[in-house]
Parts: structure tokens; sequence; C-alpha cells
């Protein structure tokens, strides 16, 4: 699991352009999305999308799930563990 | 039309990081001094999806906008002969790497040749006539025709326009083979000025009048050409500047007219040159002169 959140952080900074942010910067629980995470928005919604679906083959079928499954990196790599299919 | 008097009354450039002229080595890679992006682009948001050519033309537009604070500008037109670059080579190799599936939007939007003169509306609140032209060397003129015409018809009173290009590895390397660093060193900057129908105390210079022709010409032949418009202009004792007097420092893009530009105002107003000053600009087959005058 530790490698998987090391992992999704530097996909995440990566993809997204997170200047000035360390891997050990992003708290495993904390928001990702609003001001008092991360600060992302809906165009890095789309972004993360992309960095599951190519990095791990998983397509989120309902998007009302959206919510829990983005709320922080420790969620993020709890789904994708539970549905990872590469 | 009224032959209304247009006024450079801000610029603001990205300098190459060195004015006097180097060893010429050519295919060197000019580099340029960027600005403080934190400062000009607060929003970590906003900033963190901008490309360099991105960046590098939003904080010289609004260092422009700064310098100016007398008026909010009625247009902003924006010039680039090569286009966002780096977003677009990001794009097209994602569109490879995934077999053209799961592409990634950040790059295609900000990819898009007006997204420049669009951040600069945004960030500076402006809601005014917004265009973008991308006529390979001609762009920089395009737009500043633009300009021109929209003071003289009194559709505007103070106009942004700026030119911004950049060089990547990958296009390098393409011109490379083309042979179009046999005689030039590659450059790139981003060069932005306000022109206005109405003269402040920081003015730099007028504008007098451009001129734009295609095609292969002798040396002898682009002489001639300044002659008779010089002749036409009714003027005698001119400065000409030649593409080897600011290439040399600038480099070679399709925008380096706007570079030519800038630093030609800046002499005026520093009173350096006291004459007026013809520049001119050739670049694969396209040839400009802009005619600059002292207040």
């Amino acid at each position: 699991m530790e490698q998987l959140i090391q992992e999704l952080k530097a996909s995440l900074i990566e993809a997204l352009n997170l200047e000035d942010i360390t891997p050990e910067e992003i708290e495993n629980n904390a928001p990702l999305f609003g001001e008092a995470g991360l600060g992302l928005d809906s165009i890095d919604a789309l972004e993360i999308i992309l960095i599951l679906e190519r990095n791990y083959g998983i397509r989120i079928a309902n998007p009302a799930e959206g919510k829990e499954i983005f709320y922080s990196v420790q969620t993020l790599a709890d789904y994708i563990t539970a549905n990872r299919k590469q | 039309m009224s032959k209304q008097t247009i006024y450079i009354n801000s610029i603001a450039s990205t300098l190459p990081d060195t004015q006097d002229s180097p060893e010429f080595v050519p295919g060197k890679q000019v580099s340029i001094q960027e600005p403080d992006y934190k400062t000009l682009i607060p929003d970590a948001t906003l900033r963190r999806r901008m490309s360099r050519i991105v960046r590098m033309g939003v904080a010289t537009g609004m260092q422009c906008l700064n310098k100016f604070p007398n008026a909010p500008v009625d247009a902003i037109l924006t010039a680039t002969g090569y286009g966002c670059l780096g977003d677009t080579e990001k794009f097209m190799n994602t569109l490879l790497d995934n077999h053209e599936q799961m592409l990634t939007p950040t790059a295609f939007i900000q990819s898009t040749f007006n997204t420049i003169g669009a951040q600069i509306a945004l960030l500076s609140k402006n809601h005014g006539y917004n265009n973008t032209y991308t006529h390979r060397a001609f762009s920089f003129e395009s737009a500043l025709l633009d300009a021109i015409l929209l003071l003289r018809e009194e559709e505007a009173s103070n106009v942004l326009v700026g030119a911004i290009d950049e060089m990547t590895p990958t296009v390098y390397e393409i011109l490379k083979r083309l042979g179009l660093w046999r005689n030039a060193l590659a450059g790139e900057g981003a060069n932005f000025a306000i022109l206005s129908t109405t003269a402040i105390p920081e003015s730099y210079a007028v504008l007098e009048g451009i001129e734009l022709f295609n095609g292969t010409y002798s040396a002898a032949e682009i002489q001639e050409r300044i002659h008779n418009y010089l002749v036409q202009k009714e003027e005698k004792n001119v400065t000409v500047l030649f593409p080897s007097d600011y290439k040399k420092i600038c480099g070679e893009y399709p925008t380096a007219m706007a570079y030519a530009f800038n630093t030609c105002c800046k002499h005026l107003q520093s009173g350096e040159i006291k004459t007026p000053i013809l520049v001119y600009n050739t670049f694969l087959g396209n040839h400009s002169f802009i005619f600059l005058k002292p207040v």
C-alpha cells in the first residue's frame, strides 16, 4: 500500500504540474480538492481519471462515487487496491 | 480613417541573457532572462497549468499592462509564428503513446494559439476585443496593423500588442535539419507594447508606418526598397536597422521583429538614437519595415 501511495503522489505531481510540492508534503488523508487541501479542481479530476485508467486499468462506472474516491490519496489508493486490473 | 498619431506608451520584453554582441556561433540557442512568474501570476493553480511559453507571454503582457496604469486597454492582440510548441508536442506525444486514447485535457487546452491573449484578458479582467495572429513571420506585423486600424478608426484608445515564440528541443532539431541555423542563432522571446492615441510623459516613440512584402530579393533590391520607402516618407536622416543588427542578440524566430520594435522604442525614449528608425525584418521570404520616430 505504501508503495502505491508514493507512486500515486509522484503521478499526481507530474500530471498536475504541482510545482514546489514534494510527495512528502502531500498528506495521505488530506483532501485533494478545495481550499483545505491541495486546491485541485474539475480539470484536475479529469487528469486523475486518466491516471486511474491508464496506469491501473480502472474506469469509474458510477460518477456519483467520484467524490468519495477522489477525496484523498488514501481513498484513491484504497479504490485502486480494490479494483485494479493491471 | 484619421491620420491619428500612434504613441508607444509602454513596453515589456523578455531580454536575451546578453545584450552585447556575443561571439557568433551558428545554431547556438539564445537564452533569455525569464521574469519572476510568482509575482506576475500569483494564482498558483493558474500558473501550474501554464507551459513555459504561456508563462513567458502572460507575465510579459502583465508587466506591460502594470507599467501603464493610466487606463485599461481596449483591446488585446497577440501574435505567434510557432504557437505553443511545448504543449502541442506534449499533446501530440500523448496521442501517439496512448494510441489516440485517454488524452489529457490540459495540454490540449493550453496548446491553442490564443491561450496567452485569453489568459492576459482573464488576469486583467479585460472584456475587450481579443485577437491572435498566427501568420508566420508576419504575425507581429499583422497584430500591429490591427492595432493601427483600431486606433485610427477610433474604436480603441489603448491597445496591448504582443508577440511570443518559444524554441523547444524538438523544433530546434527539425529547423536544424532544414538548415535554418546555418547562419543564425536560435531565438525565442516575448515582447509586448501598448499603443495609444494619446501621448504621456513616458511615451517611448511614435509609430509612423509599417510595410509588408513577400518574395526573394537581393540586398541591392532591399536597399532600393528602403530608399523608396524613405523618399515616400520624406525622411533623409534615418537610422536603418537590419536583421543582422538585432538577431545577433535575440536570435532568429518568426516574431523577432517585436524584439527589435521594443529595443528601438527604448533607444528612442532614452535619446540613445535621436533620428527616426526604420527596422527591416526578413524571415523565410516574408519581409517587413516598421518606421518609428522620437516623440
